[in-house]
């Protein structure tokens, strides 16, 4: 065993240094013939390489098209749609990433994120009404088969995603609001996901139910 | 029609609350018991000994999830698989949304690892677990040396009374008024506590220095000072830390947080978290820093402080803080914000900590194949985790800094003291 003069100590395994000091230890015969008592952990790759150059990429693309506008102006505002662009693509980039390990409340955050989205550009576009005619009844029908689909190929256990079928159920309700209060113009999206909402919540009613209960009970529990 | 298989979860207990909120690649709240033999380990043999152990730890089946309101284990059939040591000590076990155990054993050479999330267990827990695990190894190992005769190993609880949530079970909570909690009366007059600064290690690792001495030279000079050895642990720690810090603070306290194990206060048996902290300080600005003084300071704060009334008064008023409806009603990741911004109050007031887990017993005959426990784990500060077994005593010093003028000071104490150490690191 190597021995640290200086701290009085000694010292196991295959080092160069006293741990304590920093001294080098003398290379007396015999003492590197030791098994190593700890492995030796390579340094972490850097795996997020690919997430920095889309971050520099978008911010020069802003950088560049708020210039190109300040040179060559337009009538339109568009390097405010570029920003706006990205920070909805980010957005909706960032809960895929940070839920990748868990895909049905993934799915139900970009529901969630995308009928936002789609709303507020909508709104910011002068309202045409192609967000609630269209994208968010379609994207809440569209979640429900994705989801069915999901839990089938993935041979995903009732319990694991039976809350969130539950959750997109009562989100295609709601274009029964936008039915109700008159702010469509097109309406066979929004009846066509209502209707098959209602079919879907039973469904899962009547041959889920004790799942669902036993679900709510243990994720709500206060 | 096919039968419904109802889904079986606990709560958290008290304690456990903390870790999931709190764990972070900083600080990943993982905690490790080695055991070293004087043979390899034999994987395959270890493997089967871990499936024999598991039968006796349903509750080590859990997975942690996250509810609305709260964390929740759930039963799990995932099938812990012994590896091969090759992440650094300590590494991350809970990672949010992953559906894995919450504990890891691997193997190096002639030691065996068992690292646990601290929400699962605490050192007293895990301990029973790595134990029967040993146990079961040496067994099945040497089959040939126990062929006339096994030596005796009794699970020492009831599998129910292994998953108990003894924080329920003997504090109420009594609904104390969260205001005259805030205004404790020792704040006031505490000063500002050491605390210390240092160069961060690469990718967050620990910096793990085990020293290991002979128990019975360690006690005589323990006993030397008139000390027990946690004591006397203690005060050297404070000491080496006051010894090594820069003079423009001088006259802050040094405070240790020491967790009390709860089992020898209040009957139980659980292999769940059931332990509690109290904090150990040492006033320098007011007293004298010979060493002999801090002692006797140290040994003073333990008495005043491992008094069943003092355990019971702050445990109620912990469960009370749990049990408040206000409390209960906060989503989930409001109450992480919460629990971290409490923590990082809380850490304020200390400068290090130290753990005992004590003498590690199993049957005599094993002791010509286990040369030394050790325990250690993640650390935000430096961490001082102390077990023995035999006449083997592992003093491990983990530490996130680069710096080793503490641990130098505090060895070195003790090897011009006379005791012969071993030193080992895992950088």
């Amino acid at each position: 065993m190597q021995y640290c003069s200086h701290c009085q100590v000694c010292i196991r395994g295959n080092k160069r240094n006293c741990p304590l000091c920093g001294n080098i230890l003398p290379e007396d015969d015999g003492a590197y013939d030791q098994q190593e008592i700890y492995p030796v952990v390579p340094p972490f790759y850097e795996r997020h390489l690919a997430l920095r150059i889309m971050i520099f990429a978008s911010v020069v693309a802003l950088v560049v098209s708020f210039v190109v506008y300040a040179l060559f102006p337009s009538s339109i505002n568009w390097p405010v749609f570029a920003l706006f662009g990205l920070i909805s693509m980010w957005l909706s980039l960032i809960i895929v990433i940070k839920k990748r390990h868990h895909i049905t409340k993934n799915i139900m955050w970009q529901v969630t994120i995308l009928s936002f989205l789609s709303v507020i550009w909508d709104w910011g576009t002068g309202w045409r009404g192609w967000s609630l005619d269209f994208v968010v009844p379609i994207l809440f029908v569209s979640a429900m088969f994705v989801l069915y689909v999901t839990a089938k190929i993935m041979k995903l256990r009732a319990r694991d995603y039976i809350t969130y079928f539950l959750l997109d159920g009562l989100l295609g309700i709601i274009p029964v609001i936008f039915l109700l209060f008159d702010w469509i113009h097109v309406l066979y999206p929004s009846v066509i996901s209502v209707a098959v909402s209602i079919i879907f919540l039973s469904a899962i009613l009547i041959f889920q139910g004790e799942n669902i209960k036993a679900e709510l009970a243990k994720r709500m529990h206060i | 029609m096919r039968q419904r298989k109802s889904v079986e979860w606990t709560r958290l207990d008290n304690a456990s609350k903390i870790f999931p909120a709190t764990c972070s690649n900083k600080d990943t709240k993982v905690f490790r018991l080695a055991c070293e033999l004087y043979n390899a380990v034999d994987p395959e043999m270890l493997q089967e000994a871990l499936n024999i152990t598991m039968d006796y730890f349903p509750f080590y089946k859990s997975v942690l999830r996250k509810g609305v309101f709260w964390y929740y284990f759930q039963t799990s059939d995932l099938h812990p698989v012994v590896e091969r040591e090759s992440d650094p000590v300590c590494a991350p076990i809970y990672l949010d949304d992953r559906k894995n155990l919450l504990f890891r054993v691997s193997y190096y050479h002639n030691r065996i690892n068992l690292e646990i999330f601290h929400a699962l267990s605490d050192g007293t827990g895990a301990l029973w677990f790595m134990k029967t695990l040993v146990y079961h190894y040496i067994r099945l190992r040497h089959k040939e040396a126990f062929a006339d005769q096994i030596p005796e190993f009794k699970p020492n609880a009831s599998i129910s009374e292994k998953m108990d949530d003894s924080f329920g079970r003997y504090f109420e909570g009594r609904d104390l008024d969260i205001l005259k909690l805030m205004d404790n009366p020792n704040k006031a007059k505490t000063a500002r506590t050491y605390r210390i600064r240092g160069t961060r290690l690469d990718e967050n690792k620990v910096k793990v220095i085990e020293g290991s001495m002979s128990t019975k030279e360690a006690l005589g000079l323990a006993h030397e000072y008139n000390a027990t050895l946690t004591v006397f642990i203690a005060a050297l720690f404070i000491y080496a830390l006051h010894k090594e810090r820069p003079v423009r603070t001088k006259n802050d306290p040094v405070v240790l947080s020491v967790p009390i194990n709860l089992r020898n206060f209040f009957q139980s048996e659980t292999t769940r978290n059931f332990f509690s902290t109290m904090n150990i300080g040492y006033p320098f600005g007011q007293e004298s820093p010979d060493f002999q003084d801090v002692i006797r300071g140290v040994s003073e704060d333990f008495r005043k402080e491992l008094t069943a009334e003092s355990l019971n008064q702050r445990l109620n008023q912990l469960m009370s803080i749990e049990k408040n409806l206000l409390t209960r009603i906060i989503p989930l990741p409001f109450k992480d914000y919460s629990l971290r911004l409490a923590s990082k109050i809380a850490d304020r007031g200390i400068t290090a900590a130290i753990t005992n887990i004590g003498q590690i017993l199993l049957p005599e005959e094993f002791k010509c194949y286990i040369r030394q426990f050790s325990l250690c784990s993640s650390a935000r500060m430096p961490h001082i985790s102390i077990c023995s077994y035999n006449d083997r005593l592992a003093v491990s010093f983990s530490s996130p800094f680069r710096e080793t003028e503490i641990q130098r000071t505090f060895f070195e104490f003790l090897s011009e003291n006379g005791i012969d150490i071993e030193i080992t690191c895992n950088l």
